[in-house]
C-alpha cells in the first residue's frame, strides 16, 4: 500500500518539523500544541502550506499528542483531530496535485507495564480512539512516530490495523546508542513491525541524518519494506536557555541523500527542520537518486524484496532479537512447563510468581536463547494464567519466549499481549489446528513451530513427516506465511517404545533442512522416556541431533550434560570462534573423582583466627561469612558424617543465623551481610531438606503470602523480606507487585495463610494498603497482616489496622517466628 | 560515569563501612554490569519566578511553604529532570528475582548512580548561569510540604516523556524508577552569601 502511495519505485517526500515551527510562531512550553488547530488554525495551515510548497508529498497533521491518554486540552479531542486533519486537507487541496495528509500519532507519554504502570490494552484503546477520529476526519494514512518503546509501538500498530483501513507508516526514535528507550535495536524493531504487517517503517527524530546512516543501513538489510527517514536538523543544542537545531538545509539535504543512497525511499525531517530543509532535500535527493539508480541497478532498493531477508527467521522480545539459525543451533529452555514438575505445578496453582521468575532467570543465566512458557495445569484458567505468566517473565528477562499452549483462546490473548514477536508452539497438520493457529500467527507476526502430525497421527517414516510439513507450509502460504516463518518439529518419540525413532528423527531433520530449507526444533529428552540414566541418553542423542542440523533444541539448560554437548558441538564444528565459549566455560575444568569434593577453606585464614572461633563449625562459619556453596558443602559433609538432618538445622543453620541476626540488631552486622548469611543458610537448608523424609515436620514454616500493594510498582523491600523469610525456612507465596486487595485475599484464603505481608513505597499507594488490610481482616479473621515500606511508621501502621509493623526484614522474620513457633 | 564502592556502600546502609570478602566482589561485579545498562538522559529549562509563581503556557507552579523558604530571594528557577534509564530497572528486576542481596546491592547502585548524574547535571546548569548568579540545592516534589502532585506540572513543562523518556504513573511514581525531578532556585550572588 505504501509503495502504491510512493509510486512505482519513486521517492516519497514527507514534511519537516511541526513542533519547532509552532514554537517559532509563539507556542509556549507547557502549551498543548494540538489546541492550535482551533486557536491558531491559520498558523498551522501556513506551516503545512509551506511544506507542500517546498515539495512535500505528505504532511503530518498537527495531531502528534492527540490521544486520550496524553491530551489534556480544553477543547474536545474529536474537534481537535477533526480540525487538525481539516486544516491539512485544505492546505493539500490548495497545493494541488497528489498531496496526502497523515494522521500523526505520537506516544501516549505513559510507560507501559512492566516498566511502568500503563496497561497494554489501555494504550491500545487510546490509540484506537485517536485513529478512528483520524480516519473519520479524512486522513489518507496513519503515521505512528517517535516511538521509544517497542511494546507501545505494537499497541499502536494493532490499533491502526483494527480500528482503521488506512495504510500504516511506523517510525521509531533511536537514542544516541542506536536503541529505543526500552532497549530494542533496529533489527528487533524491523522484525516486530514487519511481523505486524505495517506498510513501511523507519526512523525519525533522535538525531541528525549523519548519525542515522549506519542504522538506516542496518534497517534496510533487516526488512523488505520501504524504509522511511525523518531525522532532526542535527542534535539539539541549548543556546541562551533555548533548544536549537543547527544543521542547515544544505548539509541536511546532503546527509539525507546518503540515506537514500543507503536504501531509504520515504524522506522528510523532524525537529528543527524547516520548509527550507525539505526544499533542499527535494532538489538534491531527486537528482541524486535518479543518477544513482541509473548508474547501477540497485538490488538493495527497498521497494524490491530482499531474498536474504526472507531467509531469516527472527523472534524478539521487547528489546532483543534472536535468530533461529539454519547453519548453527540455539537453545530453547524447557523448564517453564508443568508436565512432570510438581513444584512448578504447585507454584502456578498458588499464583507464586516468584518461583516461575526464578526458573526464567536461571535458564537465561545458564545460556538459553529462548524460553518456553507452558502453564497447562488442569483446572487453571489457562488464558488468564498464560497471559499473566508471560508478562511477568518478560519483566525479568529480555529473552524472546515460546508461547506453548494448545488452547487457541490462550494463544491469542498471549500473542496479543506479548512484548515482541513470539515463537508459537505449535501448529500441526490437523485442519482444526491449521485454521485456528495460522491466522493468529499471520495477524500478530510470529514464528510457529510446526508439528509433523495430522488427523492420522504421527507418520512412522521420515517421508511421512515431511509430507505433513509440506502440507503445513502450503497452508501457511495461504495466510501469507513464508517457510522462514516456520520451525519444523519432526517429533521425538521414545526409543524404548519405538526402536527406529531416533533414526527416523535424524533422517527427517536432515531432509527438512535440505529439501524444505526450513529450520528444525525438537524436544530432545523425550527420546529417553522409560529408560534408566536418562540424562546420559539425552546428551548423546542431543549431540546426534545437532549433527543432523537441529536449529533449536528444546532442552533443560540447567542440565550440565546438555550444555556440555551444545558447547562441544559448536566448538567442534567451527561455530564457536576460537573456541572462546568453550574455553570460558571449561578453563577451570578438572576430572571428577569418586570422592566428595573437599570443603574449600573460606574467609581466609586470618578471619578464622580473628574470631578465635575454634568451636565454630565449618557450617556456622560458612553461613556467617555468607558463603553459599561452602555452606551447602558443609551441610552435606555434616550429613555424611552422620548428623541427623534436624540437628543440622537447629544446631548448625539456625544457631549460626541467630548469631548474625543478633549482630544485625546490635548494629555490628549490616543488612547486606545479614542477607548474605541468610542466603548461605538457605543453601544449607536446601541440602538438609532433601535428606529429610517427605512431610517431615519442622522443615517448612508458613505459608506467608506477600505482595506489594496495588498501584505500587517498586518491590525492592518486599523482595528482600521474601528472600530473608525463605532463608529462615518459611514458605513464601510471592504475588508480585501492583497486587489488588482481592487477589491478596484470594491467595491467603486458598493457602490458608496465617500471615500476609504487605509493602508500599509511596504516600500515594498506602491507601491501597489500608484497603487490603481491611479486606483481609473482614474476610479472613485470624489472618494477621504485617506491613512495611519506606513511607510507613508504626503509628500509621496502627492507624490502618495492621497487626504488625516491621521496620526491616529482620523484624519481619522475628514477627513471623513468633507467629509460627 | 561510574560510582565507587564506598558510595554504593552508603546506600547499602553500611554507613562508613566498606563491603569486604565475598560481598565486595559481588558489589563490584554488579556495578560493572549495571554500568552497561546506563542510558542517562536529562532536561532542564529556566523559568522566571514572578510573585512566587513559575508560569508558562497556562501552567503554574506556586512556590510556598518549605520550598518558598528554601529558594527565598531567588529570581528564577530551573526545572530539571534526569534519569539513568529504563534498562537499569530491567536489570534490577532481573537480579532481584533470585537474591535479596543482589536486590539490595542493585538498589544501592542505582541510587548512587542517579545521585551522581544529578550532581553532574547541577554542574552543567551552573555553566549556564549569568555572571553573578548562583544556584541553591535541588528541591523535589514530595519533599517537605512541596506537593507531590506538582510532578504533573513539572513533567508537562519539561515534556519529559517525549524528551527524555521519563513518565509518571497514576500514583505519581516516576518511571524509570531511578529518576529525579526538582526545582533549582537561581539567586544573585555566590553560594556562600
Amino acid at each position: 500500500m505504501m509503495s502504491g502511495i510512493a509510486g512505482d519505485g519513486k521517492l516519497l517526500f514527507l514534511d519537516g518539523g511541526m513542533g519547532t515551527q509552532l514554537q517559532a510562531r509563539g507556542l509556549q512550553p507547557g502549551e498543548v500544541p494540538e489546541l492550535w488547530n482551533i486557536s491558531h488554525p491559520s498558523d498551522v495551515r501556513a506551516v503545512h502550506e509551506a511544506y507542500f510548497a517546498a515539495g512535500a508529498d505528505v504532511v503530518y497533521a498537527n495531531t502528534f499528542g492527540a490521544n486520550p491518554a496524553k491530551y489534556h486540552g480544553d477543547a474536545p479531542l474529536e474537534d481537535v483531530v477533526a480540525a487538525g486533519i481539516g486544516i491539512a486537507k485544505e492546505a493539500a487541496s490548495s497545493a494541488g496535485g497528489r498531496r496526502l495528509v497523515a494522521l500523526d500519532v505520537g506516544p501516549t507519554g505513559r510507560l507501559l507495564k512492566p516498566a511502568g504502570d500503563f496497561e497494554f490494552d489501555a494504550a491500545y484503546d487510546s490509540f484506537a480512539e485517536e485513529m478512528r477520529l483520524g480516519e473519520k476526519s479524512g486522513a489518507d494514512l496513519v503515521v505512528i512516530e517517535t516511538m521509544g518503546d517497542a511494546y507501545e509501538l505494537k499497541a499502536a500498530v494493532l490499533a491502526a490495523k483494527e480500528a482503521t483501513s488506512l495504510p500504516i507508516l511506523a517510525t521509531v526514535a533511536l537514542g544516541e546508542d542506536g536503541k529505543l528507550l526500552t532497549g530494542a535495536d533496529v533489527e528487533c524493531v524491523a522484525a516486530l513491525l514487519e511481523g505486524l504487517g505495517v506498510d513501511a517503517l523507519g526512523l525519525n527524530c533522535g538525531f541528525g541524518p549523519d548519525l542515522m546512516l549506519p542504522y538506516v543501513k542496518r534497517l534496510v538489510a533487516a526488512t523488505s519494506l520501504p524504509v522511511a527517514v525523518k531525522p532532526n536538523a542535527g542534535l539539539p543544542k541549548v543556546v541562551d536557555g533555548r533548544t536549537v537545531f543547527t544543521v542547515g538545509p544544505e548539509e541536511f539535504a546532503r546527509d539525507v541523500a546518503a540515506l537514500v543512497d543507503a536504501g531509504a525511499s520515504i524522506v522528510g525531517g523532524c525537529c528543527g527542520t524547516t520548509p527550507a530543509h525539505i526544499r533542499k532535500v527535494r532538489e538534491l535527493v531527486s537528482y541524486e537518486f535518479v543518477s544513482c539508480k541509473s548508474a547501477s541497478e540497485k538490488s538493495t532498493h527497498p521497494l524490491q524484496t530482499h531474498p536474504l531477508t526472507h531467509s531469516k527467521t527472527i523472534v524478539t522480545s521487547g528489546s532483543r532479537a534472536v535468530k533461529i539459525p539454519i547453519d548453527d543451533t540455539i537453545i530453547i529452555g524447557e523448564r517453564i512447563n508443568p508436565t512432570g514438575k510438581k513444584k512448578l505445578k504447585a507454584a502456578l496453582a498458588e499464583g507464586d510468581v516468584a518461583y516461575v521468575l526464578r526458573e526464567a532467570v536461571a535458564q537465561a543465566e545458564a545460556g538459553a536463547h529462548i524460553l518456553d512458557v507452558n502453564v497447562g495445569v488442569p483446572g487453571l484458567d489457562e488464558p488468564a494464567v498464560l497471559d499473566a505468566t508471560i508478562q511477568a517473565v518478560q519483566s525479568v528477562t529480555d529473552l524472546p519466549l515460546q508461547i506453548d499452549t494448545s488452547d487457541p483462546k490462550a494463544l491469542e490473548r498471549a500473542l496479543r499481549h506479548y512484548n515482541g514477536k513470539a515463537l508459537v508452539n505449535s501448529v500441526n497438520g490437523k485442519e482444526e489446528s491449521l485454521s485456528t493457529v495460522l491466522p493468529l500467527v499471520a495477524k500478530y507476526g510470529g514464528v510457529v513451530v510446526a508439528l509433523t502430525l495430522d488427523e492420522s497421527g504421527i507418520p512412522p517414516t521420515a517421508e511421512g513427516r515431511l509430507a505433513v510439513a509440506r502440507k503445513i507450509l502450503a497452508r501457511g502460504a495461504e495466510y501469507g506465511l513464508k517457510p522462514s516463518d516456520f520451525v519444523i518439529d519432526v517429533l521425538c518419540l521414545a526409543v524404548s517404545a519405538e526402536a527406529e525413532s531416533a533414526n527416523t528423527i535424524l533422517e527427517a531433520m536432515r531432509r527438512v533442512k535440505d529439501e524444505l530449507g526450513c529450520r528444525t526444533c525438537l524436544g530432545v529428552s523425550n527420546i529417553s522416556f522409560g529408560l534408566p540414566a536418562r540424562p546420559l541418553l539425552n546428551a548423546s542423542f542431543y549431540t546426534m541431533a545437532l549433527g543432523a542440523g537441529l536449529s533449536a533444541g528444546i532442552v533443560n539448560p540447567l542440565a550440565a550434560d546438555m550444555m556440555t554437548a551444545y558447547r562441544a558441538f559448536r566448538a567442534l564444528t567451527a561455530k564457536d570462534p576460537a573456541c572462546g565459549e568453550w574455553i570460558a566455560n571449561f578453563k577451570e575444568w578438572a576430572p571428577t573423582g569418586g570422592s566428595a569434593q573437599p570443603v574449600r577453606p573460606h574467609g581466609g585464614a586470618t578471619q578464622g583466627k580473628e574470631t578465635g572461633a575454634s568451636s565454630e563449625s565449618p557450617l556456622a562459619s560458612a553461613i556467617r561469612h555468607g558463603l553459599k556453596s561452602d555452606a551447602a558443602a558443609a551441610a552435606k559433609a555434616a550429613l555424611s558424617e552422620g548428623a541427623a538432618p534436624l540437628d543440622v538445622i537447629s544446631g548448625g543453620i539456625v544457631s549460626a543465623l541467630e548469631v548474625v541476626g543478633r549482630g544485625f540488631e546490635a548494629g555490628s552486622v549490616f543488612l547486606p551481610q545479614l542477607l548474605m548469611a541468610a542466603e548461605a543458610a538457605g543453601a544449607a537448608f536446601e541440602v538438609v531438606r532433601k535428606a529429610l523424609p517427605a512431610n517431615a515436620s519442622g522443615s517448612v514454616k508458613g505459608p506467608v503470602v506477600m505482595a506489594t500493594v496495588k498501584g505500587d510498582i517498586h518491590d525492592i523491600g518486599k523482595n528482600i523480606c521474601r528472600a530473608l523469610l525463605e532463608n529462615y525456612g518459611f514458605k513464601v507465596i510471592d504475588l508480585g507487585r501492583d497486587v489488588p486487595p482481592e487477589k491478596v485475599v484470594e491467595a491467603a484464603r486458598r493457602e490458608k495463610a496465617r500471615l500476609v505481608g504487605l509493602s508500599a513505597l509511596m504516600t500515594t499507594t498506602v491507601c491501597f494498603m489500608e484497603q487490603t488490610v481491611k479486606m483481609v481482616h473482614e474476610e479472613l479473621p485470624g489472618c494477621k497482616v504485617t506491613v512495611g515500606g519506606a513511607v510507613l511508621t508504626r503509628e500509621y501502621a496502627e492507624r490502618i489496622g495492621a497487626d504488625n509493623y516491621s521496620k526491616d526484614a529482620m523484624g519481619l522474620v522475628r514477627y513471623a517466628e513468633s507467629l509460627f513457633s | 560515569m561510574t560510582v565507587d564502592i564506598a558510595e554504593i556502600a552508603r546506600y547499602m546502609r553500611m554507613g562508613r563501612s566498606l563491603p569486604d570478602g565475598e560481598l565486595a566482589g559481588r558489589v563490584e561485579r554488579m556495578r560493572d554490569e549495571a554500568l552497561k545498562t546506563l542510558r542517562t538522559a536529562r532536561i532542564w529549562r529556566r523559568f522566571p519566578i514572578d510573585g512566587n509563581v513559575i508560569e508558562s503556557g497556562g501552567l503554574k507552579i506556586e512556590i510556598r511553604g518549605t520550598i518558598a523558604r528554601h529558594i527565598a530571594g531567588c529570581h528564577a528557577a530551573y526545572l530539571v529532570c534526569g534519569t539513568i534509564g529504563a534498562e537499569f530497572d530491567a536489570f534490577q528486576r532481573r537480579v532481584s528475582v533470585s537474591s535479596g542481596v543482589d536486590a539490595l546491592v542493585a538498589q544501592a547502585i542505582g541510587a548512587a548512580l542517579i545521585e551522581k548524574w544529578m550532581d553532574e547535571t547541577n554542574a552543567e546548569i551552573e555553566k549556564e548561569l549569568e555572571p553573578g548568579e548562583s544556584i541553591v540545592s535541588r528541591y523535589s516534589p514530595g519533599y517537605g510540604d512541596f506537593p507531590l502532585s506538582e510532578q504533573r506540572t513539572i513533567f508537562k513543562l519539561l515534556d519529559t516523556s517525549h524528551k527524555i523518556g521519563v513518565s509518571l504513573t497514576d500514583n505519581l511514581l516516576m518511571v524509570p524508577s531511578k529518576s529525579v525531578s526538582a526545582v533549582i532556585g537561581v539567586k544573585k550572588g555566590t553560594k556562600a552569601e
